[in-house]
């Protein structure tokens, strides 16, 4: 049985839809630069410029939420916009974040902290499975509803379960996708780890010296064939592979071999029924910290060998969104498949000398691209690598 | 299919870990009862044990039991849990917001992230295999257990599934507005070794699932009792959160009583279940109830293994 795509919906930095996504990967300009709220100043951040009550207006939510579920709401609704809701389609929903409603419930707990008196009510906001809740509400999605929180990988994670939940029957339909509001919590949690660059973030270049954070969600509407009978939705896309395994490393550092990305890339494309040269294009994890981009770099070699296939990070557009990075980088793999794009690696300049890899340095379109590869590696060594492909 | 249940470790607040029954000294939980922890050196190297909060000691202890009493090496991982490691959270939220300066001690963040819990799992145990971490509020063992249940369809041999939270004197603060309980805060961790053979099992699940509906709980659960051809007269043992079903079953208990209040708590009554079993010869279904929080709804149906002739 096979799994379409039938709906996507992004919002980052580099735009608040799918075709103002698809202009910024064109022009290739960078959706990052020096943070504008309190938190973020300090930082070059892909920020989204609009407080949360802005986006709830903007985007007429019936919802007050947190930042994390306002821009899950958000991408959701684009990708099942056109989608009916029936009683004979069975539909779900599940989320990838990393840190839920951090974003409203720090802001309560300051005060808090502060001896001052802070408003209870924002804490229900705060558990990660409530912004899936909110998501789902906005859609009127009420059958199955889930939250999968595996850090960087969290959004990958969700698109392959979705996927595992269609095969096995259980729904008909599913949405999926991740989601990550900037926060206090998490620039400094990055902060803490040293990990930040100063600069605009150079994925597997020579000099790359840590990651941009940035903010976003993305999501897809996922169908069998039986449901498209159903539904007579067209599919854009078949999502033909998916693996998460376990690095089993390091809490936070990738193993210098890249054993669990080489793993889950295998995986993945075992499950595809794919050869590693059926692959057109990796969209790789690509941080820009030298221990992801190393080790990711010696994974990519030890399954793609001598001849590897276009590759390239889009965190340099976008900063590293988190938990939504696997959806936005999923939006990003359809719009890459529709137009035949390779998407540049924004920003490179060097190899690492170590592994010599040159990643796709400019946009162009009408290549011949059937399957692309995108990987999302997460604390824990959780590792997660999913495969889209031409109907 | 079949899920059987091959091992099952809890840490609680009560003497539930490396038990061969539990039912054996539990009791109804009393307020002033403490989490009973094992001794974790026995678990943990010392030098890695001292920056882990309670969460992951419980995960990894619990874990690494259950990997020893169980032949084959876990081919999946699947942990729930609603509010994650709270303590390294707070204590973060608390450091990000007192101390001053550009030097801040990583470990409280690293570790609040939820899959700190099965990562840590992972590394311990050096597994390579799926790892996954679901966070449904309430639900959060049961989405966990649905996708043990799946890794089983799909042909995996031996998944270890669980769940757990740990509680923190902050949610003191929320109980009555955001939190309807009378039962005391507790922290908790059950995990379970899941296969599609019998081995040494006493009883298997049959199947879990999860509702989001206002719907009435007991239409609900006819529901769900019907596609596996039952009905409530056919269930022995209804383990529920409240006690809304008490006049309407054979035999209940609100597995809160003896868990105290965490909301992966049915996860402990998943052990509950497993044991019931081992003491009453006669009981052939169990129902899990969780209606822990209001228009939600997890079920989970055990059965005991038929004797073989």
């Amino acid at each position: 049985m096979r799994i379409y795509v039938t709906g996507y919906g992004v919002i980052s930095s580099i735009g608040e839809n799918v075709e103002e996504t698809l202009l910024g990967l064109q022009s290739e300009k960078s959706g990052i630069k020096q943070g504008e709220k309190v938190y973020t100043e300090r930082f070059k951040v892909g920020e989204i410029r609009w407080t949360n009550d802005q986006l709830i207006e903007r985007f007429q939510l019936t919802q007050q939420a947190s930042r994390t579920a306002i821009l899950g709401m958000i991408a959701a609704k684009e990708a099942f916009k056109g989608h009916t809701l029936s009683p004979d389609v069975r539909t779900g929903l599940i989320s990838g974040t990393s840190v839920g409603g951090m974003d409203v419930s720090e802001l309560a707990y300051k005060d808090f902290l502060n001896g001052e008196q802070d408003d209870l009510n924002t804490y229900r906001n705060h558990p990660s499975g409530t912004t899936s809740e909110q998501i789902a509400r906005e859609l009127g999605v009420s059958g199955y509803v889930n939250t999968i929180s595996t850090a960087c990988s969290s959004a990958a994670n969700s698109i392959m379960l979705g996927a595992r939940m269609l095969l096995s029957g259980q729904l008909d339909r599913v949405v999926v996708g991740g989601t990550d509001g900037l926060s206090q919590f998490t620039i400094s949690g990055f902060r803490s780890l040293m990990i930040f660059d100063d600069e605009w973030c150079r994925p597997f270049d020579e000099s790359r010296k840590g990651l941009n954070l940035g903010e976003g969600a993305g999501f897809l509407v996922l169908e069998t064939e039986k449901t498209l009978q159903k539904t007579g939705k067209t599919p854009l896309a078949l999502l033909s592979g998916w693996c998460n395994a376990s690095d089993a490393y390091h809490q936070t550092a990738s193993s210098p071999e890249g054993l669990g990305a080489t793993l889950s890339m295998r995986g993945a494309l075992e499950q595809a029924g794919l050869q590693p040269s059926d692959i057109d294009y990796i969209n790789a994890h690509g941080t820009a910290t030298p221990n992801n981009d190393l080790s990711e770099s010696h994974g990519i070699k030890a399954v793609f060998g001598n001849t590897i296939p276009p590759f390239s990070s889009t965190k340099a557009y976008t900063g590293h969104t988190l938990a939504a990075s696997g959806g936005i980088e999923a939006v990003f793999a359809l719009l890459a498949l529709q137009k035949g794009a390779l998407l540049p690696n924004l920003n490179f300049r060097n190899p690492i000398e170590e592994t010599q890899l040159i990643p796709v340095k400019n946009y162009s379109e009408g290549n011949a691209i059937t399957h692309i590869l995108s990987n999302s590696f997460g604390f824990g060594g959780n590792n997660s690598t999913i495969i889209l492909s031409k109907v | 299919m079949k899920y059987f249940i091959q091992h099952i470790e809890s840490i609680s607040h009560q003497n539930t870990f490396q038990q061969d029954n539990i039912w054996d000294e539990l009791k109804p939980l009393e307020g002033e009862n403490a989490l009973i922890s094992p001794d974790y050196k026995l678990y943990i190297p010392v030098a890695a044990l001292r920056r882990l909060s309670t969460i992951l000691r419980m995960g990894i202890a619990a874990s690494k039991v259950c990997q020893e009493k169980t032949p084959l090496e876990f081919d999946a991982i699947s942990v729930g849990t609603s509010l994650g490691c709270l303590t390294d959270t707070e204590k973060f939220l608390t450091t990000i917001n007192t101390v001053s300066g550009d030097i801040l001690s990583p470990t409280a963040f690293i570790q609040s992230t939820h899959n700190t819990i099965s990562g840590q799992i992972s590394l311990d145990l050096k597994n390579h295999a799926y790892n996954m971490t679901h966070t449904q509020n309430a639900l959060s063992f049961e989405v966990a257990l649905m996708d043990g249940l799946l890794c089983i369809d799909e042909g995996k041999k031996s998944v270890l599934v669980g769940a757990t939270d740990e509680a923190i004197p902050f949610l003191e603060r929320l109980r009555g507005t955001l939190i309807e309980t009378k039962s005391p805060f507790t922290t908790g961790a059950t995990f379970s070794v899941i296969s599609p053979t019998k081995g040494n099992s006493v009883a298997h699940i049959i199947g879990c699932e999860i509702f989001f509906s206002s719907e009435g709980t007991e239409q609900l659960i006819n529901q769900f009792l019907t596609k596996h051809a039952l009905t409530l007269e056919n269930i022995d043992l209804v383990l529920e959160a409240g006690n809304t079903l008490v006049k309407r079953v054979q035999k209940h208990l609100s597995f809160i009583t003896y868990s105290g209040y965490y909301q992966s708590a049915s996860s402990f009554a998943l052990h509950l279940a497993n044991d019931w079993f081992k003491s009453y010869s006669n009981t052939k279904n169990i129902l899990i109830v969780n209606n822990l929080e209001s228009n939600k709804l997890g079920l989970t149906l055990l059965s005991r293994n038929e004797v073989e002739a």
